[in-house]
């Protein structure tokens, strides 16, 4: 019946890519034609991978598509496969729908830049590379879609050469990148050495079985190398150069589009070809990185002067939350993950797009320098603010039904188990919603509200055609907030049962049987118990939780105020500047500085801050070095516990 | 010995990360990470070698299963890897040029406007 959709995942990928270089052909003479390609490349992509959501993630097929039909030989897989599965195919929805949005925003975004033959072209590379990524079913040809996406990613974060700093950010990525890249080939090439199968559905049936110490430093390397793709801790600098710095539609490529390949690459690691997030050590390495990503991410976007560096410390501190209930190993954390990793390409692009809007309507992007863009840009203001309540994870958008998952599966970790670890998680987990809150209000306040300084009197709303995308990310944003449970039937329970059922994976590519053959199990079938989007009872159980938690912290603190109070009373000489939401200096203009906004909690913290700042250097050898620390911790950490 | 190979490549890995870590000059970083490329590629063109085993060279029909060949899967690996580890120094090397047009200098800690 859907004989003709078999070819549909090759085509997809190809139609990005034929766009690419038609558009180089003939995109030179005239911009109509350019657009034209582009649009109807981006098209043919979207609609195909739409048209496979029901044969896939409703009725449950998945699409097996050998290149030059080289189907597997008495067992071996010798030809290159494009394996579909609903986690694929989830992901390459989140894609595509990303990819055109992004493409349609910069018909508009980047009117006034030349040379737009060559930022199309590369950036129908970068959508097909990632396309490509999440569709192979072969690890070296995800190698090199991972290389693909890196070179466009690093070319367009220099688009704009002239820009401050475009230079830099894209050399650094490049190298730290480049890091990241030789970590992935390195596990290519140990697991080849044990395997001779480079198939993802043969190693998902060998792998497991071959369980010696080369294939563990194969699998440290692949972390470390997919992690480095989605900017986990310590690689996040790269992240938060590149985006500052990159045009605003490539950011929402970057922040919403890589690092899902990163995400991807880790659950297809850790659920599918190694099968090991059962074991409490990958379970405690996965959360911990997910953990330090999220909580490091969010303190260092306090400090952030640029609206879209502070954006990009978010972006990484979401992702964060991602890999943390991820890395839990249960059902309900892998599909709390994927509703946030889908949520996280929505908001956070919302997000960039607005920061693009304000940087094209005005001009800057300097939070000290903005302000009272609201009666300027109502429009944008109120996509912002919805981008902004979607982070925070406020109720009803759908940060809060993604958030409200994640905190449900960490707490059920920790009810399980019993092991304290994933108290700490579901803790910080809330700390960091908090945090993220306080820094919109911050944006909020020194973008959108206060006074208006005059250099930007004659700011105007941006173009129509800039505020659509937006405004369909928008509407993207309410919908599963308000409809949570369809999104888990349609979307997030396909997913999850394909990410955990690697049996059915490898039946599909090497044949019925073969993983029975090869002793594989799927690992985690049942286990979703509380997984109950909207519990009214737990809700409000958690809502008194929180409000007597206040009503002591305040109570207690009171004593220990007036301590602190006094303390800086005696060496500050009483100045009242150090107190929480007051403005710290008398500036040009004076409304509430957005920078000086939290202040009282940024002095008590100042040590932290100034740490964090000083190791932020922005020298390329120390983002080496943590990049090199971090293979170099996984490869000990890994050897001495799997 | 074909252990011998192993040694070599990850001492280059190595040496090429400690140069890209403890060398300030942009040129010198791109030499590093040069460096670590042909390390990756040593280690995959060794882990195809089969001591004793001929090109894998043939015809459909000269292929028996008697044929001891080294594996030519690795083979074709490193030849993309190749290929793309020329695109990284080509793309790096055309980024410091623009850099040093821009910055006037080729000391990494001097390019640091992006920070904290």
């Amino acid at each position: 019946m859907y004989d003709f959709m078999y070819h549909f995942p090759v085509l997809a990928i190809m139609a990005l890519f034929l766009g690419a270089f038609l558009n180089s052909l003939v995109g030179r003479r005239n911009a109509k034609v350019r657009n034209t390609v582009v649009v109807l490349s981006m098209l043919a992509a979207l609609v195909m991978m739409l048209s496979l959501v029901k044969p896939i993630l409703l009725d449950g097929n998945s699409i097996v598509y050998w290149l030059s039909n080289w189907a597997p030989v008495e067992g071996w897989a010798i030809g290159i496969s494009l394996e579909v599965d609903a986690l694929s195919l989830f992901f390459a929805l989140i894609v595509v729908v990303a990819v055109f949005v992004s493409g349609v925003y910069s018909f508009f975004y980047m009117d006034r830049d030349d040379s737009l033959v060559n930022y199309y072209t590369l950036f129908l590379m970068l959508s097909g590379s990632v396309l490509g990524l999440v569709l192979s079913g072969d690890l070296f040809n995800m190698f090199v879609m991972i290389e693909i996406m890196t070179f466009t990613a690093v070319a367009l974060t220099a688009f704009r050469n002239t820009y401050e700093g475009a230079l830099e950010g894209a050399f650094k990525y490049l190298v730290v990148g480049s890091l990241g890249s030789t970590s992935v080939l390195i596990g290519i090439a140990l697991i080849y050495s044990q395997t001779h199968t480079l198939n993802l559905a043969q190693l998902a049936a060998v792998l497991p079985q071959a369980d010696n110490p080369v294939t563990i430093l194969a699998f440290a390397f692949l972390f470390v190398g997919f992690g480095s793709k989605a900017f986990l801790f310590p690689f996040h600098p790269l992240a938060a150069d590149a985006h500052a710095v990159a045009p605003a539609s490539i950011s929402l490529m970057i922040s919403g589009v890589l690092t899902k390949c990163g995400v991807y690459g880790i659950i297809r690691l850790g659920y599918c070809l190694y099968q090991n997030m059962d074991q409490p050590f990958v379970q405690y390495f996965v959360t911990g990185v997910g953990v330090f990503s999220m909580f490091v991410c969010v303190t260092m976007a306090f400090n952030q002067h640029n609206f879209k560096r502070l954006l990009a410390f978010h972006s990484i501190s979401q992702v964060g939350y991602v890999i943390t209930v991820v890395g839990l190993g249960s059902a309900l954390g892998l599909s709390a993950g994927l509703f946030h990793a889908m949520n996280h390409t929505i908001f956070k692009g919302l997000l960039f797009l607005t920061a693009g809007a304000v940087q094209h309507a005005a001009g800057s992007l300097d939070l000290d320098e903005l302000g009272g863009l609201s009666k300027k840009m109502p429009h944008t203001c109120a996509l912002f603010l919805i981008g902004a309540a979607s982070i925070s994870g406020l109720p009803p958008f759908n940060g809060f039904a993604s958030k409200w998952m994640i905190y449900e599966a960490a707490f059920q970790q920790a009810g399980e188990t019993g092991n304290f670890f994933f108290v700490v998680v579901c803790v910080a987990a809330l700390i960091t919603s908090v945090l993220t809150l306080a820094s919109f209000v911050k944006v909020a306040q020194s973008v959108f509200f206060g006074q208006l300084n005059p250099r930007f009197a004659n700011t105007h709303e941006v173009s129509l055609g800039m505020r659509i995308p937006m405004w369909i990310l928008a509407v993207l944003c309410i919908l599963p907030g308000l409809f949570p449970d369809k999104v888990q039937q349609w979307l997030l329970t396909p997913a999850t049962l394909a990410a955990v059922n690697a049996p059915g994976y490898i039946d599909a590519a090497m044949g019925t049987g073969y993983a029975a053959q090869h002793g594989v199990e799927a690992t985690l079938s049942a286990g979703f118990g509380m997984s109950g989007a909207w519990q009214p009872v737990m809700w409000l159980l958690l809502l008194i939780s929180v409000t007597l938690a206040v009503c002591i912290v305040a109570l207690l603190g009171s004593d220990e105020k007036a301590t602190v109070t006094s303390e800086i009373s005696s060496s500050e000489d009483n100045d009242p500047k150090y107190d929480s939401f007051f403005s710290g200096e008398a500036s040009v203009y004076s409304q509430v500085g957005g920078s000086d906004l939290f202040w009282g909690f940024k002095h008590n913290w100042r040590h932290y801050f100034s740490f964090m700042h000083n190791w932020h250097s922005g020298v390329v050898n120390d983002y080496t070095l943590y990049g090199a620390a971090a293979i170099a911790v996984a490869l000990v950490l890994c050897v001495i516990f799997l | 010995m074909i252990f011998t190979n192993y040694l070599v490549c990850f001492f280059l890995v190595a040496l090429g990360i400690y140069c890209m870590v403890s060398q300030k000059n942009l040129f010198k970083i791109t030499v590093g990470m040069g460096l670590v490329d042909y390390g990756v590629n040593l280690l995959i063109v060794s882990v195809g070698f089969r001591s004793g085993g001929t090109a894998p060279i043939f015809n459909i029909s000269e292929l028996t299963r008697s044929s001891f060949f080294v594996d030519p899967i690795p083979q074709a690996l490193t030849l993309t890897s190749i290929v793309i580890g020329a695109c990284t120094t080509a793309m790096t090397l055309c980024l410091i040029i623009m850099l040093y047009k821009q910055y006037g200098t080729l000391q990494s800690d001097e390019i640091r406007r992006l920070r904290g």
